[in-house]
This record gives C-alpha cells, structure tokens and sequence, in this order.
C-alpha cells in the first residue's frame, strides 16, 4: 500500500534551462543503473525474503527509490520545460522529441527505453541482495560521471545527495548479506 | 521491539559485532538532522563524499519554502533511521531519536497545513477540495515556492 506525500526526497528547483544535462540524467530514470530498476528490483525481490530483516529493509529501500524515480523525473522536466524544438533537436534530443514530445519518459542517456531486463529476481537471497550491492555501486559510479558533467549548482546539489544515498543503502545491503550469509540462506 | 514480541529464532550478536566495528558513538556518530539532511546521511562515520565535493548549502526563499524544507529534512532523518533499524533493531539510540523526530515532524507538518495546505490527500479537510492545488512537487516555479 502506498501513499503520496507531495512534497520530493530532496528540494529540486532547477531555475536554468540545460537540455544537455537532461539528456545525461535520463540515465538515472530509465537506464541499467536507474532508480526506476532500483525501485523495481527490490519491489520484486522482497516477496521472496526468507526473514523479517530482508523483507523490511528490501521493501523500505524500494520506497525511497521510488521517491528517487520522481527527484530524477522532475530534474529532467524542469531542465527541459521551456526548450524549444529546434533547440531539443541541436541538443541531440530530435529523436526523443518525435516519440515523447516533451514528454518525462525512461530511457538511458542514449534514448534506449527502460526494460526489466536490467534486473533479476533468481529466488536465491543471497544472489539477489548481491545483485542490490552491485546495483548500488554501479548507480554510485553513474552518479559521479554524471556529477563530472554538472555545471549548474541546482543539478549539482542533487546529484551528490543522491549519491550520497546508493552508499547508505550499499551499507545496509551489505549488512543484510553478511547476516544472511550466517544464517545459512541461500543454495550455496 | 520486533523480535521480542515474535520471539523469532534468531542471533541478535550477529549484528552486534558490526555496531562495534563502526565504532558507534552515542555522542558524535549520529549528525542533527539539519546535517543530515544536506549530506544524505545521517550517519557520521558512513558519510563518503565525492572527491573534494560534499554538499551544496539549500536556499529557502521565504517562510513556506523555510518550512517544508525543514518537514523534508525530519522525513529524511526518519527514512534513514528507519533503514538503519531494519538492521540494528536492537540500537536504543537509532530508536529513540526515530521516535523523537517522528513527533517533531507531525508537529511541523500539522504546522505547514495549517497555512498551506494539505501535504497528503486524507488531510484536505478544510471547506473547499484544495488537493488538486498547484504547486505539484516537479512543477518548475521559478525558484518560488519548492526551495
């Protein structure tokens, strides 16, 4: 059961149009490392958690991350709502335009559309929280490139905040896996 | 407390030795919520940042934008105690303080809704139906109303 409350994780208020860094963010709504797969891999896994740690903690991280997908969409509407056309298509956005308009959609940086694909469900804990240690780290690696990239302070800003959250949830996944590697869960 | 009422078979030293590892400092480990907020982490000894950068100061513009973001700074501190919990149930301190700032932000929420409006649906309870009312959080306002 969820609930909206309509306020975000963490204040976005973009004033300056920048089409560029929107193109590159759209790796962290709809890419292999996005928040989206975040949100969706834990979702999935925790139906399968053996204890009350795994289900409480895969379910809680999923909220956030699902917080995440919405800081994320909203940076990426906010840096191209007052774009033109000619100028979404100099920015490498043309193709993006003609199948979404200016329309919020997750694809990766390079316009390739989401898929569940980027993430799996094997039934095996210790093989899924695992997958949720990498998939930390790898949205960490995604965050700095993308902080290498940032110019302007209102992305910036973000940007190291939601970084600073896949370490925390890499911390807690971590905890979980050595926990359960005790306790003997798993096929291996 | 979760596994004394389920009485569930587990070995809560299993997660002690970790507590100790981190050095968990009743003083100094856990940061106010104001700071906590801006690192993204609530924990002092976890917090890694990015080559020289840490984190960028927040600018709110007037007495709502101060508000909410101080209601966002208290939900912050919550989730991330929360998910420290769901790992150390058994942490006083993590506990009490989660107990403490879930009752702080209700009186500031209570506080913001009053003036502005409701921040979730089952709390528009005034004359007229003002859930639908922008500003929606992604909505682009030039630096006015969502810091």
């Amino acid at each position: 059961m969820f609930k909206y409350v309509k306020y975000t994780n963490y204040p976005v208020n973009i004033c300056k149009k920048d089409l560029r860094m929107a193109k590159y963010l759209m790796s962290q709504f709809g890419g292999a490392n996005s928040e989206l797969a975040a949100a969706l891999r834990y979702f999935s896994q925790k139906f399968n958690m053996p204890d009350e740690y795994g289900k409480a903690l895969l379910n809680d991280i999923a909220n956030e991350e699902i917080g995440h997908c919405e800081v994320i969409a909203t940076m990426i509407h906010q840096l191209t709502k007052d774009a033109t056309v000619k100028e979404l298509e100099e920015a490498g956005l043309g193709g993006h335009y003609v199948e979404h308009g200016k329309g919020t959609y997750p694809t990766d940086a390079n316009g390739v559309p989401f898929t569940v694909t980027y993430f799996s469900v094997t039934g095996d804990p210790l093989a899924d929280i695992m997958e949720d240690m990498a998939a930390e780290q790898k949205a960490r690696a995604v965050y700095e490139n993308l902080i290498d990239l940032a110019e302007d302070d209102d992305v910036l800003r973000v940007l190291l905040w939601l970084r600073q959250r896949e370490v925390v949830h890499f911390n807690r996944f971590k905890e979980l896996y050595e926990y359960y590697k005790k306790k003997g869960y798993g096929k291996n | 407390m979760l596994f004394e009422d389920n009485n569930l078979d587990i070995n809560m030293s299993l997660f002690m030795p970790d507590i100790n590892f981190k050095n968990f400092n009743r003083d100094t480990n856990i940061l106010d919520v104001e700071e906590g907020f801006l690192r993204g982490n609530m924990f002092r000894n976890e917090y890694v940042p990015y080559k020289n950068l840490t984190y960028l100061k927040l600018n709110p513009k007037n007495d709502r934008e101060k508000l909410l973001q101080k209601i966002m700074a208290y939900t912050f501190a919550i989730t991330d105690l929360n998910l420290y919990l769901d790992t150390h149930p058994d942490n006083k301190e993590a506990f009490d303080l989660f107990k403490k700032y879930i009752s702080d932000k209700k009186e500031l929420t209570k506080e913001y809704m009053r003036t502005y409006g409701p921040l979730t649906v089952t709390k528009t309870t005034g004359v007229k139906y003002n859930w639908l009312n922008n500003p929606w959080p992604w909505d682009k306002t030039g630096g006015s109303m969502y810091v």
